[in-house]
């Protein structure tokens, strides 16, 4: 859905510029691949903090479509908060090109303010302005228009986030939830040209954390805003995101849809960033993966050739793995120190012989006990992921 | 993209936070206004050439200078023993009538030191008030009230509201979790007082202290009135009665010397422990200490310097008014002097906020080297008496500057100069409170850096500014020095008016003066005092870190 005041990314009003336009001639921009219009899009951004000795983001490429809703997955530090602010504006770049709506915003040689960007901004601790109500901070981006058209703007879109009726409310007489849905409002209402949301829900305790998403999701979608989502948290990236971009330390490991990235982890590192797992030491011959915990038929993701005899880290998800009451005499066991019961599964935590704790979830039934000695095996015959040491 | 969009910020390297262009010309121009009297002094006392050291040997100077260690020494110590336990008691106990003791143990700070020492004078020279009680008891004649005794006794009482202050915000923002924890692991109340609340009031100790220090070496009224000769009454005396103004110059410079060696005395103190609380969260309230039956014994004692700073002066003065009225003897007209020492003190905190703000924002939210430099040099004014700043400016007023010259321009640039480190630090402790990503916010809505701080930072900080703008104000009207040097011939203040009718004993005329400055001055201090977490606390208490104005 459309507000009718919405403008499409290409009215982006940044004014073409002479000297920009200039400086490009000389230095020549890589001009984006053909048919790839990205309302943002970095290519080979580097970006460095003064007294710094590696870079926050180095060499990132990222495309995000129209109409998409990407996430920038990472541990703290990886620098996701960097690229959130280097597409924003509050950041500069020291090498590579920053594009938004199509127009050059960031390089080495121009920088753009933020306030020339029209991206929608929301904030880890939202920002609100305390010293305005609720229908003030909303109209705060809508200076350029006439005061008869942003008092019509602002009702429908409070309305959209659920917050009608609180108007002249102050920020500190609402309740975190709230403050989180005026800060969307407040960044949605000059219509950007894409939405920016850094850590929204990292303030907000668990359960209202899973609802707010799923309203966010839904506004988003209902508005059909481009955006990006920078979190720590896989479950909110797998859970709102059309593709996910899993960071390393500083640059981008693997981007893709959630089921591609959670099915085919490139490295053992996203593996990890992306869902509960264990990696185990193993090793590669014949197609299968020999490890203390038992032989497991592997499969091969896009870039490991591996040989055959190779050291390799298997990946073990519990819900991929099977166990049942090992025989007398069978080798490669562990033994089951505890069950968590969750009503339709349970959670067994097996010690392996070398001290390695696994876990496997499986329907509650059949009566296996904490103290048992325990056979392991990838469910289904399902293939196990593999990754070069 | 405009073309200056890639000039400003296209050619440089990754450094992001460039602060605006108007941003740091407006506050170098500060900074470099605010240096004016100490680069004024310097080449003054260079062009005197070696004849200085000649100079200062002539006027005696060791004997003054001892008499002033001196002075400075015992007021600053009493000033700290009587800050401390009144600071606990109104802040940490359940005295009886706590708000009206807090409110009313910082007041004393409005009393300007000559009006405080005229009070003293009346009521314990040696044939004074207390003398005439006390000849009940066959007491004749009381121990002479002039000299050391009677200047420590005067500057006591006005400046131990400096240390009450910081210490009343450290006691507040302390997390009461430590001396919880404390007393969980067995220490008593006393003990933990000891071991873990008084060191961590050393900073603000400290930083009280300084301030009390600074003001006794600055302090002219008080100690003229009293005759005990420092500093700084021997400079006034230079400048009054020779028409060669080097000496008074040279012995200026000397003068901030002292000053900048307590500035340095001061952080040495700090140590290198941290005081901020380790943890993140709001703090809880601490639970009053429950005194019993002491608490009564307490309110006492929180009443004593309440009653000989603030009660019995003011009632000397009242007392001086009506027998004055009774026996028709004409008041000035005060009215003048009132109406210009409300005029010109409004004015000076106007502009002395206004040119605070560039230098706290460029401080805070854009530090470099630069901007250090510029808070720097704004502080100087902190270590500058009245008297030295007062006196460079009419060498640079008739020198370099004449049309400002007789001015009362010239008067605000010199009150701004002293006080800009109050307002500074003010806006200072009230920016750091103000998120910057609140500023991101609204930029990335569309607001220039520059309109994002007219729509956003300033009325943010309007607390910040509300509190540091009173505190000018105060100082101001009590500012006797420098009000005295540079006012135009003819132009009275209230301030000078009750030091010309208090030099002359006209009780009557000095009383009603003196109290219409108490009215006025005592208001927005109590205001700011009563607004419980007192932005005045914690912004004297924060600002100390670096320093704030004495006067």
């Amino acid at each position: 859905m459309r507000m009718p005041w919405q403008r499409k990314p290409s009215d982006l009003k940044i004014p073409p510029s002479s000297a920009a336009g200039a400086a490009a001639a000389a230095i020549a921009i890589p001009a984006p691949a053909a048919g790839e219009t990205g309302v943002i899009h970095l290519q080979g951004v580097e970006c460095r903090y003064p007294g710094s000795d590696s870079p926050a983001i180095s060499d990132f490429n990222l495309l995000i479509r129209p109409g998409e809703f990407v996430s920038i997955l990472g541990r703290s530090g990886a620098g996701k908060t960097t690229a959130l602010r280097v597409v924003a504006g509050f950041e500069q770049v020291s090498s590579g090109y920053v594009r938004v709506g199509g127009q050059l915003v960031g390089s080495s040689f121009v920088h753009i303010p933020p306030d020339q960007r029209r991206i929608g901004l929301v904030f880890q601790d939202y920002a609100l302005f305390p010293h305005l109500t609720v229908a003030k901070n909303v109209e705060f981006g809508l200076k350029d228009l006439p005061a008869d058209e942003r008092s019509v703007r602002i009702a429908p879109v409070l309305e959209m986030v659920g917050m009608s009726g609180y108007e002249s409310r102050y920020v500190h007489e609402l309740s975190g939830g709230q403050q989180q849905r005026v800060a969307i409002a407040r960044a949605l209402a000059p219509d950007p040209v894409a939405l920016l949301l850094d850590e929204p829900f990292s303030n907000l305790d668990r359960q209202l954390r899973a609802a707010l998403r799923r309203d966010i999701k839904e506004i988003v979608r209902k508005t059909g805003a481009t955006t990006l989502l920078v979190t720590h948290d896989r479950e909110e990236a797998l859970a709102t995101s059309d593709r996910i971009a899993v960071m390393g330390q500083n640059y981008i490991e693997q981007i893709g849809t959630p089921e591609e990235v959670y099915q085919n982890p490139v490295s053992a590192d996203v593996a990890k960033l992306i869902g509960p797992c264990e990696l185990i030491p193993g090793v590669f011959r014949g197609g299968v993966v020999m490890t203390e915990a038992g032989v497991f038929p592997t499969r091969v993701t896009a870039d490991n050739s591996n040989s055959d005899g190779q050291q390799v880290l298997a990946l073990m998800r519990a819900s991929e793995l099977e166990i049942e009451v090992a025989g007398e005499d069978e080798q490669r066991t562990g033994t089951v120190e505890l069950r968590e019961f969750e009503g339709e599964f349970s959670e067994y935590s097996i010690r392996l012989d070398s001290g390695t704790l696994l876990r496997v979830r499986r329907r509650a039934a059949n009566g296996i006990k904490v103290g048992n000695r325990v056979k392991i095996s990838s469910r289904d015959e399902s293939k196990v992921i593999v990754f070069p040491v | 993209m405009t073309i200056s969009g890639v000039i400003s910020t296209g050619w440089k390297s990754t450094d992001g936070k460039r602060p605006p262009a108007f941003l740091v010309a407006s506050a170098a121009a500060v900074a470099l206004a605010a240096l004016i009297p100490v680069v004024y002094l310097l080449v003054r006392s260079v062009s005197a050439g070696s004849d200085w050291v000649d100079i200062i040997w002539r006027a005696n100077t060791a004997a003054v200078f001892g008499r002033t260690f001196l002075l400075i020494a015992l007021v600053t110590i009493i000033s700290v023993s009587v800050a401390v336990p009144v600071a606990w008691l109104t802040v940490k106990s359940n005295i009886p009538l706590r708000k009206v003791l807090s409110v009313a143990s910082v007041l004393p700070l409005v009393m300007p030191s000559f009006v405080m020492a005229t009070t003293v004078i009346e009521m314990y020279s040696p044939k004074g008030v207390l003398q005439g009680w006390l000849s009940v008891f066959g007491v004749e004649r009381l121990p002479d009230i002039y000299g050391l005794g009677g200047a420590t006794l005067v500057l006591v009482l006005m400046t131990y509201p400096y240390v009450l202050l910081t210490v009343r915000g450290a006691l507040r923002r302390m997390d009461p979790a430590l001396e919880e924890a404390a007393r969980a692991m067995g220490y008593g109340p006393v003990h933990t007082f000891r071991a873990v609340t008084l060191p961590m009031l050393r900073p603000a100790i400290a930083g009280g202290s300084l301030l009390v220090a600074l003001y006794t070496l600055s302090d002219f009224g008080g100690v003229a009135l009293l005759r005990y000769q420092t500093f700084t009454s021997t400079i006034m005396i230079q400048y009054q009665s020779s028409i060669d103004r080097t000496l008074a110059a040279v012995l200026s410079l000397v003068l901030v010397v002292i000053a900048v060696l307590l500035l340095l005395g001061e952080g040495f103190t700090r140590g290198r422990g941290a005081y901020h609380r380790s943890t993140v969260g709001a703090v809880r309230v601490s639970r009053r200490f429950d005194l019993g039956r002491w608490r009564w014994v307490g309110a006492a004692g929180v009443g004593v310097p309440v009653m000989i700073g603030l009660i019995i002066p003011v009632g000397v003065l009242v007392h001086w008014l009506v027998r004055g009225l009774l026996n028709d003897q004409e008041l000035l007209p005060l009215l003048i002097p009132a109406r210009n020492s409300l005029y010109i003190s409004l004015l000076a905190a106007l502009a002395t906020v206004l040119a605070a703000l560039p230098v706290a924002i460029l401080a805070v939210r854009f530090q470099s080297r630069l901007s250090r430099f510029f808070e720097r040099s704004i502080y100087i004014g902190f270590g500058l008496p009245g008297v030295v700043v007062a006196l460079s400016l009419v060498f640079f007023g008739i020198n370099v500057a004449r049309p400002l010259y007789q001015s009362i321009w010239l008067l605000i640039f010199a009150y701004a100069v002293l006080f800009l480190p109050a307002s500074v630090g003010a806006l200072r402790s009230s920016l750091l409170q103000v998120s910057p990503r609140v500023e991101e916010a609204a930029q990335s809505l569309g607001r220039s850096q520059w309109r994002v701080i007219f729509s956003v930072t300033v009325p943010l900080v309007m607390p910040g500014a509300f509190a540091g703008g009173a505190m000018v104000f105060l100082l101001t009207m009590k500012e006797l020095p420098a009000t005295l040097i540079l006012s135009p011939i003819g132009y009275r203040t209230l301030s000078a008016s009750i030091w010309s009718a208090a030099s002359e004993a006209f009780f009557a005329k000095t009383a009603a003066a003196a109290l219409l400055l108490v009215l006025v001055a005592g208001v927005p201090t109590a205001y700011l005092t009563l607004r419980g977490h007192g932005d005045k606390a914690d912004a004297s208490d924060r600002s100390n870190e670096i320093g704030e104005p004495t006067r």
